[in-house]
């Protein structure tokens, strides 16, 4: 059976040749990925991170007249208050009204874990209908409820019918996968299971049922901006700017843009099948979607890397020019676009040549910025994924060929990365939100690999990536004050072995 | 109705565990559960309550099983049995205690076998067992505490006449938990008593180990710590004082002649020195405090342990009329029934739900000409009141958590200076629209 016709997402795990936990060279990744060595890694030991659930909860608050209703204890949800005022101020930004994310948890209890949570669903989704009038209910199905067996897709289909909002159920099990990337399938696949995706007549047009002259003339207009319109798939590291400048970029090829899933309405979402293409903006946030939407709307779709970085964002350009024979176009604009920010970048370049970069984070990210970074002049001593999947084989045959013999590591491992850190001792460190403050701790100067608030993608992003790199070595003394006053948890033996000893080969020997 | 809750105050035992746990020295947890728990309930916490972070060995760095589906369904206990084993080797610490969550309470794992194991072998650990269906943050908050103290420490028959343990603030939960146990601290040691306060940062595992010793265990909740501390006397024989957090001048004066009734001490000279120096800052204020008409309704909206405390200094230092107390925290009949208070309280939990009951009990004007509304008012609560605020046009200030509208160092309300803190606090707030 089609994973789409299933209730439950697959996780990446089952989908993809994907790992978690691999050190290597830089050229033989790909390899290891493909020869299914990479799949057979563990730990022998681990720090707590993040997982599905999480992700999935930052992708489904920011959708347009929602409400969260967990399907868990009471603790799943906790992560909700600041994600809540995350996407209030992601709403303010892109104009909308900047509104706090209500949500609910059905609090299981043991007397539900042992006679199931069903009823108490039932009665959270019809007060959160009653109360909060959304046009959306996400269910959020965590492990509690996945591993007794609640029938939470009969609640579902009961309540659709008794509630005014579209239920729509998530699954997204923390336990089902270590690889938090499998979040942006579940949340995906809550869409396209539980929400029209294309419009709908008496709602969203008037069919054309005289066939006069204006209705054709309507309807062949309604064609050619279809023809020339591109879905643009954002999530959660791509923030306002980004989109802004992306917008920027596509609208002066003359095409015209929109951005799913996030910061959509229902409305909006039903706008998906209106498009000559989409596009993606990362491998491995949107494959699963992006083919479903191929195989039920016939869209076609490009994914083409990421557009970080001079040749990355002429590459990514073109991918998508191709499609509507634009490709002369796309080159005409990445030249001005290139000639005018390679001028206003020169003063920074003087001032980060030769530093020695250690870049954490996600693992497309980490590739394009690696490479980008090496071409401007920086030494990348290390690259540090968080995790591998097969979609992210372009950017490492890359990685592998501009940067053979650095080291690649497969980690989203705190003592991994402070190991790492302490013995390679860079100059600077980019790395993924929510490990900054480790960084610190270490003296290290470092800025994030993505920020919302900040643009990345395109010029206006290379632009801004450096300014923040130059700013950030304008002045390190709280990390270096900091650092001395701060002491580590790991044992002093660690730092003189490697940085792996815990990567297990084949499930069982240590590295 | 079922006991679902909308935008909950509080997160699982689990999480309780580990916001103790990140909070007292040198004590590494081991979470035995999926990778994303951790990080997921730590972040709540290092965030939500006015940006705690994360300390020694929490959050992202807290060891972890990390169990997949492998373990849920073939049984998790061999990657515990490795992940200690790695634990010991590579992390430095004075105690490991090994938290469970809810899958792998589910499939039954013998952890506390495991455990044994090691403790047989001499090893600092022991296991506590917090399944976040087993209660909420508060309850874990006891389950820790009972672990260490109750199980993990050898029964104490000798007494130091002079500590005492503090108990009853919840590390996170209670948002200023670090700035009162200091003000506590502060003045119970000018009495001439020691004090283990076991979440500031000056203690070490000492205070820990020393809890066994203590000749008092003081709660400062009328609820959290109470079942914890009665088993403590069973089992140390030390025994317990329950009474509320103080706050301003007045409840800390009645408290400190409390304790030092209790231990036979002189109150001496303290209680004036510390009255003086609190009237020659609050004396000042007064001419814009009283000029400008800072009287206020006051509506609260708080856990427990914060809920009297707070209503008892706004009315009687302030002056000001406390109109609704409401109480966020889940809470059985017994629990509610030692609450007892002047001002009645409400204990409803969802934001929704207050800004209505806050609606019903006290409706708007609908244009009458003559109309005696609840105005000017100050709702004192957490972050998730600040719109409920806004649309009744109160002013508000985050004490409760979550309280992400602040950063929150050794700041605290409770003592003398703790007074002082919250008065320039509320009407910080009321001066910082001025430009």
């Amino acid at each position: 059976m089609s994973y789409y016709k299933q209730s439950a997402p697959p996780v990446r795990d089952s989908r993809l040749r994907i790992g978690d936990s691999y050190a290597g060279k830089a050229c033989d990744l790909v390899n290891c990925g493909r020869e299914g060595c990479l799949l057979q890694q563990g730990r022998g030991f681990w720090q707590a991170g993040s997982c599905q659930m999480a992700l999935s909860l930052m992708m489904a608050t920011t959708v347009e007249n929602a409400v969260i209703v967990m399907h868990a204890p009471s603790g799943c949800g906790a992560l909700l208050h600041s994600l809540s005022a995350q996407t209030a101020k992601g709403r303010a930004r892109r104009g909308k009204a900047s509104v706090p994310v209500p949500w609910l948890t059905t609090n299981l209890t043991e007397a539900d874990v042992i006679g199931g949570g069903e009823r108490k669903l039932r009665e959270t989704i019809e007060y959160a209908d009653r109360v909060f009038r959304p046009e959306i209910i996400f269910v959020v199905v965590t492990c509690a409820p996945s591993i007794i067996g609640d029938d939470v897709e009969e609640v579902v289909r009961q309540t659709r019918s008794s509630v005014m909002a579209d239920v729509v159920s998530l699954h997204c099990p923390g336990f089902r996968s270590r690889v938090v990337a499998s979040a942006y399938d579940a949340f995906y696949h809550s869409l396209l299971r539980g929400l029209d995706l294309s419009p709908k007549p008496w709602k969203d047009f008037r069919p054309n049922t005289l066939e006069d002259t204006q209705a054709l003339l309507a309807d062949k207009k309604y064609q050619f901006q279809k023809s020339r319109t591109v879905n643009v798939w954002n999530a959660t590291s791509i923030g306002p700017e980004d989109e802004e400048e992306v917008k920027r970029l596509l609208s002066a090829l003359g095409l015209n843009v929109r951005f799913f899933a996030e910061y959509s309405s229902r409305d909006e979402l039903r706008q998906i099948s209106e498009a000559a293409l989409n596009v993606s903006m990362c491998n491995v946030h949107d494959d699963y979607m992006l083919k479903y939407l191929e195989e039920k709307f016939g869209t076609p779709y490009v994914i083409a890397g990421m557009p970080i970085g001079l040749r990355h964002t002429r590459k990514w350009l073109k991918e998508i020019a191709k499609h509507f024979a634009l490709e002369r176009e796309a080159d005409n604009l990445a030249d001005y676009e290139e000639e005018a920010v390679r001028e206003a970048i020169k003063p920074f370049l003087e001032q980060v040549r030769d530093k020695r970069v250690l870049i954490c984070g996600g693992v497309v990210r980490v590739g394009a910025e690696a490479t980008m970074l090496s071409e401007l002049g920086l030494k990348v001593i290390s690259i540090r994924a968080y995790h591998y999947d097969e979609g992210a084989e372009p950017i490492y045959e890359e990685v592998g060929d501009i940067l053979p013999d650095t080291p690649v590591a497969v980690s989203n491992q705190i003592f991994e990365m402070t190991h790492q850190i302490k013995t390679l001792k860079p100059d600077l460190v980019i790395s993924h939100n929510g490990t900054q403050g480790y960084v610190a701790k270490l003296g290290v100067p470092s800025v994030q690999l993505f920020d919302v608030d900040y643009a990345f993608f395109g010029y206006t992003g290379l632009y801004k990536i450096l300014r923040r790199i130059v700013f950030e070595l304008k002045n390190t003394s709280y990390r270096e004050r900091l650092s001395k006053n701060v002491r580590l948890p790991y044992k002093q033996s660690y730092f003189e072995g490697s940085a792996f000893k815990y990567i297990k080969k084949n499930k069982g020997e240590l590295l | 109705m079922s006991d679902f809750i909308e935008r909950p105050r509080t997160a699982c035992a689990l999480a309780g565990a580990l916001s103790v746990i990140a909070n007292l020295p040198d004590v590494i947890p081991i979470i035995h559960t999926s990778l994303g728990c951790g990080g997921n309930l730590a972040n709540s916490i290092a965030f939500g309550s006015g940006y705690l972070g994360s300390g020694y060995c929490s959050g992202s760095a807290a060891p972890s099983t990390g169990i997949t589906e492998t373990e849920i369904v073939f049984g998790g206990t061999d990657r515990l049995d490795e992940q200690i084993r790695n634990t010991l080797e590579l992390i430095e610490g004075k105690l490991y205690v090994v938290t469970t969550g809810c899958m792998t309470e589910m499939i039954g794992d013998d952890v506390a076998g495991i455990v044994s194991e090691y403790r047989a072998d001499d090893k600092p650990i022991c296991a506590v067992s917090t399944p976040s269906f087993k209660g909420d943050s508060y309850r874990g908050y006891e389950c820790v505490l009972d672990g260490i103290i109750n199980h993990y420490l050898p029964v104490n028959e000798d007494k130091d006449p002079k500590l005492v343990n503090i108990f009853g603030l919840v590390p996170g939960y209670d948002p200023f938990f670090r700035g009162d146990l200091e003000e506590i601290e502060r003045l119970l040691t000018a009495l001439g008593l020691k004090v283990n306060t076991f979440f500031t940062p000056g203690q070490t595992f000492e205070n820990i180990r020393s809890a066994s010793s203590a000749s008092l265990n003081i709660v400062l909740s009328r609820v959290w710590g109470r079942e914890f501390a009665e088993r403590f006397e069973e089992r140390h024989g030390t025994p317990y004082w329950i009474t509320d957090l103080p706050i301003g001048p007045e409840a800390t004066d009645e408290f400190l002649k409390e304790v030092a009734g209790r231990f036979k001490l002189d109150v001496g000279g303290l209680i004036e020195e510390e009255n003086h120096r609190f009237y020659g800052y609050f004396e000042r204020c007064a001419d814009a405090f009283c000029d400008q008409d800072l009287k206020h309704y006051v509506v609260t909206v708080t856990n427990s342990t914060y809920a009297i405390p707070l209503a008892r200094f706004v009315t009687r230092e302030l002056g000001w009329i406390v109109t609704d107390s409401f109480v966020t925290d889940k809470l059985t009949e017994e629990q509610r029934a030692a609450l007892d208070n002047e001002c009645p309280l409400q204990f409803l939990t969802g934001v929704q739900e207050i800004a209505s009951a806050l609606n019903k009990n006290h409706p708007n004007s609908r244009g009458q000409k003559y109309f005696d509304d609840l105005s000017p008012l100050y709702i004192i609560g957490s972050t998730l009141e600040k719109r409920t605020a806004a649309a009744r046009g109160a002013r508000h200030l985050s004490v409760s958590f979550p309280v992400y509208d602040r950063l929150i160092t050794d700041r605290g309300y409770a003592g003398y200076r703790g007074g002082l803190h919250l008065f320039e606090d509320l009407v910080g707030q009321i001066m910082s629209v001025k430009s």
